[in-house]
């Protein structure tokens, strides 16, 4: 089992699960060996490595709907979770969600989601953690993380779906200071890039250096703003798990009182999940129910498109899986936003009075049905007037709606950036942005 | 047989050149179960365990985890981490050291007076579905556009080994219930609660939390909030907070910044730093009511341990003392670097997981006010008893906290409910503007996230009801 390949572990299971008296059983088994290296203070604070293998199993009998997930540790122990899973179904009800499982569809495969450099650099990470550290020679000091993966993903249904995918994953993310100033950039990829390392170190130090001098309080107020794709990453992802259809059934969307078709954004802003992408770290062939993934748009010029669905969701709202299911919540898998035409020089030269956030963290809602919510800027953020960047400004956040955000994106940048770290997770492929009169506040006593 | 294959893990990484090292064999089995208005939507069974080993090499900490719980999945991971870490010695310009410590060799256990399984699924399932019957009844005029509900059982059993004579084995049962609704009203719009009940323990904390009638309670208060919710008074008034709030800002506000693993900057590209810095204890920080305990001895609690794990028995951390900062949370790595002795705050989520430094149960002193007490006094103010948005910065000084159920208090009286006033402060206004604290400390159960791959332990967080003097509220747009 520890050994075998992982949808060949995933039949079994399934088998397992029928022979012991479920109805219908799909299992996602997935194998993953990674490693992180973790800077602080400009030293390496911890090493970690990573050996797991994951099953996840959803369970179905008279519309009873089970769920397990585990590190096993034999076939047996899975045997007896299915065991006890069983005993709960007879004093469970039906799941209001239930609808049986997908018949396959032919799942074409997606080359491209392996880089052997990133299998090869796990087993000693150091010259990576070298060429990060000297790449930001020009801070005090760094803190950040340098993280490789190599994972095998396996699914297999009782409809009689058997796959498998293998992929690797790089991400890098470095916050840089300067006096009292501090600079941070991500990058997250399939593939192993010594260049995207580099400008990670780079950029950040880059953001420290122009954030120096003493940062000015800013008055609370409506400002324009560019967002950097730090910052719209974080919020896409938001935007992202909204649109989920189980975040609007469990009242947790921005999405819950609108249809596919309705205007929720700028004509200007477009959200594709691109899960048929095989740069985007978030890439794959098909979902946990065995489905083949989409690529498609969230919200294309300005209009929400679609929801993502599971084949569940999709029978409650009377729509067909979008390919994006997770065991029983249906999820992005490599959320992108389409370019405009705008360099970052002509976002800023069209700010009359506003300013550029570079990052951002702590995004916390009031109420989610509204997205009422609130986030908080770190690092990097300056103070422009008329086109002129004035000064670094203290920390500030921005607080307002999520439909008014959405739909006050005036520009967007040209250039792309995958962004990947704590705060964007999962990567998110994200331009700047410009949007208008967005609420910032702080405290004023 | 799991402590045999962690004293020999030990003993392999010595041979292999480590100076210190450390195997936890950590497990969480649990189940739970979600509902939606009342209806199943499903039931689940996990079970998490795995080997994590953790050494100092060449002066460098490496950390390797594996859920094969064979000798060869074991070794690998001793070898794996000894590897890493001497690969990485060369960027060590100050090798890791620990402090010495009293270590501990015991077994403990938190008890469930009512095990898990007293209960069948059904009663369960029964449990959640009052909480919809419960908001369904208690709302008159708005729509309840969803309930959901959640009920979770967990069991972590742990056995800590360590070079250093560390032996410690414990066994703690966790209990979550928690809710979420969304009120809806044509012309008024929407409002939302998200509220959890934690403990550990077993199902007898479900006859102290009455989960069912509190969800009833808060959604017919809260209706009248939706309905009849006016603006918060503008210009600086007195401000009672409620414990729940009080809670937050001190988990936030006393208990992050006093990390010393932040203060210190391990966590500056994640969870953030701190504006205390190394040399500021003793420094002022608020006046006499500013007195934050965090305490992971308390029994029944959320954060629940007594021996941390690194094997260090817990106390009881004054981290601000009548307004004083006085003591910061230690694992034995930050209590060598500040010359003291760790107060055994070490801590992982799982065995995935290493050990970081983590607040357990965080709270604000009482005081010896009534809550009638504290109201008396004040001539135009708002209670804010509740909140759902919150946020801190990254050197946890600037913090806003938007509050759900507020009223208006006028000559001493609750009058009015308030929508939406916004609580927005610093770290040092905050402990200054308290100027009495309720006589009863009450506790919130959260996740608390912070490491990388972010952590989510378990804590409480709570305080008494305070009064604040003089300050401005916001109000959301």
């Amino acid at each position: 089992m520890m050994r075998e390949p992982v949808s060949e572990v995933a039949e079994k299971l399934v088998g397992e699960a029928l022979r012991r008296g479920f109805e219908e059983a799909a299992a996602i088994v997935v194998r993953r060996e990674s490693t992180m290296v973790k800077f602080a203070n400009s030293e390496v604070s911890v090493v970690q490595r990573w050996s797991s293998l994951t099953v996840g199993l959803y369970l179905a009998k008279g519309g009873r709907i089970l769920t397990t997930e585990v590190h096993p540790t034999g076939l047996e122990q899975v045997g007896a979770l299915i065991d006890r899973a069983l005993a709960a179904a007879e004093q469970a009800k039906p799941s209001f969600i239930y609808a049986p499982l997908p018949e396959p569809e032919r799942v074409e495969p997606l080359p491209g989601l392996v880089d052997s450099a990133v299998v090869e650099a796990m087993a000693d990470p150091s010259p990576l953690a070298e060429l990060m550290l000297s790449s930001a020679s020009g801070a005090e000091r760094v803190a950040g993380a340098l993280t490789l993966s190599y994972t095998e993903r396996g699914v297999a249904t009782s409809k009689g779906a058997k796959l498998e995918e293998a992929s690797t994953g790089l991400e890098a993310y470095l916050r840089a200071f300067v006096g009292e100033s501090s600079g941070q950039w991500a990058h997250g990829s399939r593939r192993l890039s010594r260049d995207a390392i580099r400008r990670v170190a780079e950029t950040a130090v880059q953001l420290a250096e122009m954030a120096k001098g003493r940062p000015v309080d800013v008055e609370p107020g409506a400002y324009d703003v560019v967002l950097s794709p730090m910052v719209v990453g974080n919020l896409v992802n938001l935007v992202g798990m909204m649109a989920s259809a189980m975040s609007v059934l469990m009242g947790t969307s921005i999405f819950a009182r609108v249809e596919p078709g309705a205007k929720v954004a700028s004509e200007k802003l477009s959200i594709y999940d691109d899960p048929r992408n095989p740069e985007l770290l978030g890439s794959a062939s098909f979902d946990d129910e065995g489905l083949p993934t989409s690529s498609k748009p969230v919200i294309e010029g300005g209009v929400l498109r679609t929801l993502l669905h599971n084949s569940k969701t999709a029978a409650k709202f009377g729509a067909r899986s979008t390919g994006n299911a997770g065991l029983l919540f249906p999820r992005a898998w490599a959320l992108r936003v389409a370019p405009g035409d705008a360099k970052l020089e002509e976002m800023v030269a069209e700010v009359k009075r506003g300013l550029i956030i570079t990052n951002n963290w702590y995004t916390r809602l009031q109420n989610y049905v509204e997205g009422i919510f609130s986030t908080i800027a770190r690092d990097a953020a300056f103070y422009v007037e008329r086109g002129e960047v004035k000064h670094p400004v203290t920390r500030v956040r921005i607080a307002d709606r999520l439909p008014k955000l959405l739909s006050s994106v005036e520009m967007v940048g040209r250039d792309l950036y995958d962004v990947s770290w704590w705060e964007v997770s999962p990567a998110v492929r994200a331009p700047y942005l410009l949007a208008r009169g967005i609420g910032i506040s702080r405290p004023t006593v | 047989m799991q402590e045999d294959l962690l004293q020999r893990a030990v003993d392999l990484a010595l041979q292999l050149g480590a100076s210190y090292a450390e195997a936890r064999y950590h497990k969480h089995s649990g189940a739970s179960l979600a509902a939606r208005n009342g209806e199943m939507i499903g039931y689940s069974e996990s079970v998490r365990e795995g080997v994590a080993v953790r050494v100092v090499a060449g002066g460098a900490l490496g950390f390797s985890a594996t859920s094969l719980l064979t000798w060869e999945g074991v070794r690998g991971a001793v070898e794996g981490a000894v590897k890493l870490a001497k690969a990485h010695a060369r960027f060590m310009r100050r090798p890791i050291e620990f402090a010495e410590a009293r270590l501990g060799r015991a077994r403990y256990e938190a008890v469930a007076a009512k095990p898990f399984d007293s209960l069948d699924i059904g009663g369960k399932l029964a449990l959640l579905s009052e909480v919809w019957d419960g908001v369904r009844s208690s709302v008159k005029e708005a729509k309840v556009l969803t309930v959901t509900a959640r009920y979770s059982e967990d069991v972590e059993e742990k056995a800590v080994v360590n070079s250093d004579g560390a032996y410690v084995v414990s066994r703690v049962p966790r209990l979550t219930v928690s809710y979420n609704f969304v009120l809806a009203h044509p012309q008024k719009g929407t409002i939302q609660r998200t509220e959890t009940f934690g403990g550990s323990g077993g199902l007898e904390q479900l006859e102290k939390w009455r989960v069912p009638e509190e969800a009833a309670g808060e959604a017919a208060r809260l209706e009248n909030v939706l309905l009849n919710g006016i603006a918060p008074p503008r210009g600086p008034v007195d401000v009672v907070v409620g414990s729940e709030i009080v809670g937050l800002i001190v988990h936030e506000s006393c208990g992050h910044p006093s990390e010393a693993d932040r203060i210190w900057g391990r966590e500056a590209a994640q969870a953030g730093m701190s504006f205390i810095k190394p040399g500021m204890i003793g420094e002022r920080i608020g006046g006499r009511h500013a007195t934050v305990i965090d305490d992971p001895t308390i029994p029944g609690s959320y954060g629940f341990y007594l021996y941390d794990d690194e094997g260090v028995p817990a106390r009881p951390r004054y981290l601000y003392r009548e307004g004083v900062i006085n003591e910061h949370l230690h694992n034995r790595w930050t209590a060598k670097l500040w010359g003291t002795s760790s107060n055994a705050a070490a801590r992982a989520m799982d065995h995935n997981s290493e050990p970081i430094i983590r607040m357990a149960n965080t709270y604000l002193a009482p005081g010896d006010h009534t809550f009638e007490e504290l109201l008396e006094g004040v001539k135009l103010g708002v209670y804010m008893r509740s909140y759902m948005e919150w946020n801190i910065d990254d050197i946890r000084w600037g913090q806003r906290y938007v509050g759900l159920e507020c009223y208006l208090i006028e000559n001493g009286e609750l009058t009015k409910p308030v929508r939406n006033p916004v609580l927005e402060v610093t770290t040092r206004s905050f402990y200054s503007s308290i100027d009495a604290a309720g006589r009863e400390v009450r506790f919130e159960a959260g996740m608390c996230g912070k490491g990388e791959p972010s952590q989510g332990v378990p804590v409480w967080f709570g305080g008494p009801d305070v009064r604040l003097r003089g300050i401005p509220l916001g109000v959301v747009a």
